[in-house]
C-alpha cells in the first residue's frame, strides 16, 4: 500500500534525523570564530554629528559646512589651533611662525622637516605658497555691479573665508630650503596669527603635487612657477587665465564628495588622522595617520563619525551605547533628558553666537534720551532666566558689545562700558527720561526663532510700562534677514557670532557705513580707534583698543546685548578627555585627549 | 483600451509640467537661501552673498530659473545618452547621484514593512471578518486604530526605549523575573482566548493552555540561557515544520488531500536533511547563494508533489513547494540565531545589538550571516514603527471588503452546493475580496519610494525623506525637485497601473473604450 510505504519513509526520515542530531547537533552549524576587529590599543571612539560630510575641501564655498571643517581638523596640520579658552596655540612640531619685524609687518612660515602628506611626499614651501594664493584672492579679478553681478573678470579659487587679511600682503617667495615662506604685509594686521595656516580652518589642507596634477600641470614646480611668474589680479584690467582657471575649478569643486573617492590622492592627511571609509549620508570612519608625529599625538586609533539630525535620537543613541559623545543643539528638553541619564556626563556652555537688540539712530530713536529709555525697560536678566538658565544654568545677560563671557577681557570691559546701568530694569528712569512721551517703536524680528519671539514679548511687555507703544514687526523666517537695515524698523532683535579669535569683525558691525552695521552707528572717535585696531598685532593693545570702542558704543547707547545662545555636549563614562568648547569646531577641538576607558 | 491608456498617459505628463512649475515655486519662495548669511558679521559677508547667489542662480526670478531647471531634466528623456542633468545641491552633489542613493535605501527600509504590513493586515482583516463582532474583531480593530492614531515619531521614540534600549539592558543580563513570566502569561492566554470561538468555556482552556504554554517556553528559554546562544536546533525545526506542513495544506490544498500532506511532510524530512548537509556550505553563504538554494527547494518540492500528486498534481506540487520553502526559511533563521552570540560580542557592536539609528554598523565588515544580522538589528525598529502604523487601513479595507463579499448570493450558493468552508473562504471569497485592495496597494508601491519622511528623520535614515527635508531648510530647490520627479511620476504611474489592472481583475469595471 503506498499509504504505508510513505508512512513508513516518513518515520524513517525522522528518526534517522533525530539520530543525526543525536550524535550530530553541532557539527551542522558552526560559524567560523569571527576575529576580533579593531585590534588596536587605543580603541575606537564614536561622535554624533548633525550634517552629514560632503567635501574633502572645507574652505570651498561649496564644501564650507561645519562637518567638513571638523574632519579638515582631524586630518590636516598647521602651525597653530584655538583651544576652549579662545587662545592660540602654537603647534610648533608641525612648523614655526616667526615675526620678522612689526612694522611693516613681515611673517617666515618654515614647515619642519619630516612633515610629509600620507602619501609620502613632504608638506613643503609649494604647499604653503598655494595655500596663500588661495586664501589672498592673489588672481581675483572680478568686478561686480550692484546687484551683485559679476560684470566682468573672474573669481577664481571660491575661496569661503575672507581674504582680507592676506590680501595685504605681496607674492611671497620660497624660502632657500624650500620648505618655508614669508609674508610681507603693506600694513601690520592685527589678525595676521590667525590668517594662514590654522588648524582650525582647515591647516595646510591642499597638497599642491596633487592639485598641479589634477588641474593640468606637470608637477608641483610648474604651480610654483605659475603663481610666482603670473601676475596678480586687476579688476580694471581683467585678464584669461585658462592655466589658473582649470586649477581653480579643480579646487571648488574636485574635492566634493560624499563617498570615499578610489583616487586616494583627493583625500590626502598631513594631520593624526586619515578618512578610510565613508557610507553617504550616514558615517565616516577616521584612522591614525601611521606617519603623523607633527604636533598633538592622539590617544584612540579611530573616530566613526555618524550623522543623527534629530537631538532625541541623538540622545537615545547614546543612551543605547551606539555613540559614544554627541552634541545636540541645545534645547531644555534635549538638557532635561541627558541629565536624566545615567553613565552620561553633561558639558554645558555658551557658544559664539549672541542675540542683541540694536536701536536705530534714526526716526524715534533719534534722541539719544529714548534710547536710553527703552534701554532700561529691557528685562535683560528674565530673558536670560526664560530662554537660557534651562539649558546654561550658569548663563547671564551678556555684558559687551565686542567681547564674549568665554574671552578674558571680558570682565575688565563689563565693568569699564557702563552696562551696569542696565543691568536691573528701571521702569522710573526710562519714564523720567521720555518725560511724558509716549514714543511708537516698531520692533523686527524672526517671528519663527521661538527664541527671539520670547525676547520680544518679554521686551514689548516691558517697554509698555513706561509709556512705549510698541508694535510688533516680526516677519517669517524668510522675509527678516532681507529686511535688515532697510529703515522699516526702529529696533531689531537678531543674533551675531562673534569669530571668538582675532578682531577683523569689529569694524564690519561698528565702523560707519559697513556692511553689517545696520542701525547706524556712527562714532567719529570709535571708527579712529577701530582704524587702529586692525593694523594692531599686540594682542594686549588690540584688548586695550577694544575696551575702549566697547565703552564707547555702550556711551552712545547703541542697544543692548541679551546673551550668548547656550550649547551643551554629551558623553558616556566610555570615554574621556572630551572637554566643552565654544567655537565651531566643537568637542573636536582637542580630539587627541579623547580616550577610551579600558 | 490603448486609446484609454495613451489618454491617460498624455494627462499624466501635462499634469507632471503642471504641478513641477508649482513645486519649483513653492519651494523658492520656501525660505530666504541667503537667511543666514544676511545677518552675518563675517568681514567677507558681501562675498559670501555674492558667491551664494550666483550659485543658486538667485538674481534670475524663480518662474525663469524653473525653465533652466526644466532644460537639464528634459534631457533624462534622451534614452541611453546619459546626458540627465538634474542639477547640483548646494553643496555640489549631482542630483541624481544623491537620488539614486536615497531611493536605494529607501526602499530597504520601507520594502519589508509595506510587505509585512500587506500581508499581517490582509491576514487579520479576513479572520476578523469571519469572526465578526467576537472578541477578536474587537480586539483587533481596537489595537490597530490604536496604533493608526499614535505619532509615528512617539511611536518610535517608545519602541527604541523599550525594543533597543530596554532590550539591550536585557540581553546583557539575561534573567527572567516571575513576575515577567507572569504578566507575559496573562497576556498570552488572552490572545489565545480571542482566538478560540464564542463558548466561554473553550475560551476559558484556550487561555490555560495559552498561559501555560507561553510561561513553559519563557521559563525553559531563560533556563536554557536561550537569550544569549539562541537557536532552533533539529528538533524544533523539525515540529515546526510538520506544524507548518499541516498549515500550508490546510489552507492550500485541504487536509483531505492526502497526497498534498504527504508532498509536504517529506519536504519536511528533506529539509531536515538538508540543515546537516548543506549548513557546511552555507558558511560561505551570499545572497545569490541564498537564492539559488531557494530556487532549489521550490523545484524539489514541485518534484516532489509532481511525484507523489494523483490527478489533482497542482495542489501537491504547490503545497510541497511552499512548505519547503518554509523549511528553508528555518534553516536559514536558525543559522542567523547561531551566529547571534558573535554578533553581539563583536567589538563593534559592543554587546548591544539592537540600533536605534542608521542602516548599519560602521565599520562592521563580517560575514553574510554578521552583516545580515546587522541589517536585521537596524531594521527592525523602523519597520516596526511604519508596519504597525500601516496595519490598520489594510486589515480595514479587507476585512470590509471580505464581509461584503461574504453576503453575497454567489457564496450561499456555494455553501448550499456543499462545498467544505475552507474552498468557500480561500477560493470563492477571498480572492474576490482581494480586488478592491488591488487599487490600496498599487497606491502604496508608488508611495513606498516618496519615503516616510518621520520615520527616516527619527531613526536617521538617509532615504528620500531625508533628501527631501534638507534641501527644504536649505531652501535648495533641485533635490526637491529631483524628489518630486521620482514621487510624481511613480504616483501617476501606479495611478494608472491600479485602474488597469482593476479592469483586468474584475470583468464588471471593464472600460469599454
Amino acid at each position: 500500500m503506498r499509504f504505508g510505504r510513505t508512512s513508513k519513509a516518513l518515520g524513517v526520515a525522522a528518526v534517522a534525523a533525530l539520530a543525526l542530531s543525536a550524535c550530530a547537533a553541532n557539527t551542522g552549524t558552526e560559524t567560523p570564530e569571527e576575529s576580533t576587529e579593531g585590534e588596536a590599543t587605543g580603541g575606537n571612539i564614536r561622535v554624533v554629528e548633525v550634517n552629514a560630510f560632503s567635501s574633502f575641501n572645507s574652505n570651498s564655498s561649496e564644501g564650507n559646512v561645519d562637518i567638513n571643517g571638523k574632519i579638515a581638523y582631524a586630518t590636516h596640520s598647521g602651525f597653530n589651533y584655538i583651544n576652549n579658552d579662545l587662545e592660540v596655540v602654537a603647534n610648533e612640531d608641525f612648523g614655526t611662525i616667526e615675526v620678522l619685524s612689526e612694522d611693516p609687518l613681515s611673517v617666515k612660515y618654515t614647515v619642519n622637516e619630516g612633515v610629509n602628506w600620507s602619501d609620502g611626499e613632504p608638506v613643503d614651501g609649494g604647499d604653503l605658497l598655494l595655500s596663500w594664493a588661495i586664501g589672498s584672492g592673489y588672481f581675483n579679478d572680478a568686478k561686480t555691479d550692484d546687484a551683485g553681478e559679476v560684470v566682468s573678470g573672474t573669481t577664481y579659487f571660491d575661496y569661503a573665508g575672507d581674504t582680507g587679511g592676506l590680501a595685504l600682503t605681496e607674492l611671497p617667495e620660497i624660502g632657500d630650503d624650500g620648505r618655508s615662506i614669508t609674508l610681507n604685509y603693506s600694513e601690520p594686521f592685527a589678525d595676521y596669527e590667525v590668517a594662514f595656516g590654522t588648524m582650525t580652518e582647515g591647516g595646510i589642507s591642499t597638497p599642491a603635487h596633487v592639485l598641479a596634477e589634477k588641474g593640468g600641470l606637470a608637477d608641483e614646480d610648474a604651480l610654483i612657477e605659475l603663481i610666482e611668474t603670473a601676475p596678480a589680479g586687476d579688476p580694471e584690467n581683467p585678464e584669461e587665465r585658462p592655466e589658473v582657471q582649470a586649477l581653480a575649478d579643480f579646487w571648488n569643486t574636485g574635492f566634493d564628495t560624499k563617498s570615499l573617492p578610489s583616487d586616494t590622492s583627493l583625500f590626502l592627511s598631513n594631520g593624526p588622522f586619515i578618512a578610510s571609509a565613508i557610507t553617504p549620508d550616514q558615517s565616516m570612519t577616521l584612522t591614525r595617520n601611521a606617519d603623523y608625529s607633527w604636533g598633538p599625538e592622539a590617544n584612540v586609533d579611530e573616530i566613526t563619525v555618524r550623522y543623527i539630525g534629530e537631538a532625541p535620537a541623538q540622545v537615545q543613541a547614546l543612551q543605547n551605547g551606539e555613540v559614544d559623545i554627541i552634541a545636540p543643539q541645545a534645547s531644555a528638553d534635549t538638557v532635561e533628558q541627558l541629565e536624566a541619564l545615567e553613565g552620561v556626563t553633561v558639558e554645558q556652555g555658551n557658544q559664539l553666537s549672541y542675540d542683541h537688540i540694536d536701536l536705530n539712530y534714526s526716526g524715534v530713536f533719534e534722541d539719544e534720551n529714548v534710547r536710553e529709555a527703552f534701554m532700561k525697560t529691557i528685562p535683560r536678566e528674565q530673558i536670560v532666566e526664560t530662554i537660557v538658565r534651562k539649558i546654561n544654568p550658569d548663563a547671564e545677560p551678556l555684558d559687551s558689545q565686542l567681547f564674549l563671557a568665554d574671552q578674558a577681557p571680558y570682565e575688565e570691559s563689563a565693568a569699564n562700558n557702563g552696562s551696569d546701568a542696565f543691568a536691573e530694569v528701571d521702569i522710573e528712569g526710562a519714564r523720567e527720561l521720555l518725560d511724558g512721551a509716549t514714543p511708537e517703536v516698531r520692533i523686527m524680528y524672526n517671528r519663527d526663532n521661538p527664541n527671539r519671539l520670547n525676547s520680544y514679548t518679554l521686551i514689548a511687555e516691558s517697554a509698555s510700562q513706561a509709556g512705549f507703544k510698541v508694535v510688533d514687526g516680526g516677519l517669517g523666517a524668510s522675509d527678516w534677514g532681507s529686511a535688515l537695515g532697510n529703515g522699516t524698523y526702529d529696533a531689531t532683535i537678531f543674533g551675531w557670532i562673534n569669530s571668538g579669535v582675532g578682531v577683523s569683525g569689529v569694524p564690519q558691525i561698528f565702523r560707519t557705513g559697513n556692511g553689517s552695521n545696520f542701525n547706524g552707528f556712527s562714532s567719529p572717535e570709535a571708527d579712529e580707534l577701530m582704524d587702529e585696531l586692525i593694523v594692531t598685532t599686540d594682542p594686549d593693545e588690540q584688548d586695550a583698543l577694544q575696551v575702549q570702542i566697547d565703552k564707547l558704543i555702550w556711551d552712545s547707547k547703541y542697544g543692548l546685548p541679551l546673551f550668548q545662545v547656550p550649547g551643551v555636549d554629551a558623553y558616556s563614562d566610555n570615554v574621556t578627555g572630551i572637554v566643552y568648547m565654544p567655537n565651531q569646531t566643537g568637542v573636536w577641538w582637542n580630539f587627541w585627549d579623547w580616550q577610551v576607558v579600558q | 483600451m490603448v486609446t484609454y491608456i495613451v489618454r491617460r498617459l498624455v494627462t499624466a505628463v501635462l499634469i507632471l509640467f503642471g504641478a513641477s512649475f508649482v513645486v519649483y515655486q513653492l519651494t523658492a519662495l520656501s525660505g530666504d537661501p541667503l537667511e543666514d548669511l544676511r545677518a552675518s558679521n563675517a568681514p567677507n559677508r558681501e562675498q559670501l552673498i555674492q558667491a551664494r547667489t550666483e550659485l543658486l542662480d538667485l538674481n534670475t526670478p524663480a518662474p525663469l530659473r524653473y525653465f533652466g531647471w526644466l532644460a537639464g531634466a528634459a534631457k533624462c528623456l534622451v534614452p541611453f545618452a546619459a546626458t540627465c542633468d538634474l542639477g547640483t545641491s548646494i553643496q555640489g552633489e549631482a542630483v541624481t547621484t544623491a537620488l539614486a542613493r536615497a531611493m536605494g535605501n529607501t526602499i530597504t527600509l520601507v520594502t519589508t514593512a509595506t510587505v509585512l504590513a500587506i500581508i499581517i493586515g490582509v491576514s487579520l482583516g479576513i479572520i476578523t471578518a469571519l469572526r465578526q463582532y467576537s472578541g477578536l474583531d474587537y480586539g483587533v480593530t481596537f489595537l490597530s486604530f490604536l496604533f493608526f492614531s499614535l505619532p509615528i515619531f512617539w511611536l518610535a521614540v517608545l519602541l527604541k526605549e523599550f525594543g533597543a534600549i530596554g532590550f539591550n539592558n536585557f540581553l546583557a543580563d539575561p534573567d527572567i523575573p516571575p513576575t515577567t513570566i507572569v504578566v507575559v502569561a496573562i497576556a498570552s492566554g488572552l490572545i489565545w482566548s480571542l482566538f478560540a470561538s464564542r463558548s466561554w468555556k473553550r475560551k476559558g482552556i484556550a487561555f490555560l493552555l495559552g498561559a501555560v504554554a507561553a510561561a513553559a517556553l519563557l521559563f525553559l528559554l531563560d533556563l536554557a540561557d536561550w537569550f544569549t546562544s539562541p537557536g532552533l536546533g533539529p528538533i524544533v525545526i523539525l515540529v515546526t515544520g510538520v506544524g507548518i506542513a499541516f498549515g500550508v495544506v490546510l489552507l492550500t490544498a485541504g487536509l483531505r488531500n492526502r497526497k498534498a500532506l504527504y508532498a509536504s511532510l517529506i519536504m519536511v524530512a528533506l529539509g531536515l536533511v538538508a540543515y546537516y548537509v548543506v549548513n557546511p556550505i552555507l558558511n560561505g553563504a551570499t545572497v545569490w547563494m541564498i537564492i539559488i538554494l531557494a530556487v532549489i527547494t521550490i523545484l524539489v518540492g514541485m518534484g516532489v508533489g509532481f511525484l507523489l500528486g494523483g490527478y489533482d498534481r497542482g495542489q501537491s506540487m504547490r503545497a510541497a513547494a511552499l512548505t519547503g520553502v518554509f523549511m528553508g526559511l528555518l534553516i536559514v533563521i536558525d543559522r542567523f540565531m547561531v551566529t547571534w552570540p558573535a554578533y553581539v560580542g563583536n567589538s563593534r557592536v559592543r554587546g548591544r545589538p539592537i540600533a536605534t539609528v542608521g542602516a548599519e554598523t560602521p565599520g562592521l565588515d563580517g560575514t553574510f550571516w554578521i552583516n545580515g544580522l546587522d541589517t536585521f538589528t537596524h531594521l527592525l525598529l523602523p519597520t516596526l514603527a511604519l508596519l504597525l502604523a500601516s496595519l490598520a487601513s489594510y486589515s480595514r479595507y479587507s476585512r470590509a471588503s471580505m464581509l461584503e463579499i461574504m453576503n453575497m448570493d454567489y457564496i450561499r450558493t456555494a455553501r448550499a452546493k456543499g462545498l467544505s468552508e475552507r474552498t468557500v473562504v480561500m477560493r470563492h471569497a477571498f480572492r474576490n475580496a482581494l480586488i478592491p485592495l488591488a487599487t490600496l496597494v498599487a497606491f502604496d508601491i508608488g508611495a513606498l519610494i516618496g519615503g516616510a519622511i518621520i520615520t527616516e528623520q527619527v531613526f536617521a535614515f538617509a532615504g528620500m525623506g531625508q533628501l527631501f527635508v534638507q534641501a527644504l531648510r536649505r531652501t535648495d530647490p533641485d533635490p526637491i525637485m529631483g524628489f518630486f520627479l521620482v514621487a510624481g511620476i511613480l504616483a501617476l504611474v501606479f495611478n494608472l497601473v491600479a485602474d488597469i489592472v482593476y479592469s483586468f481583475l474584475d470583468p464588471r469595471v471593464r472600460v469599454k473604450a
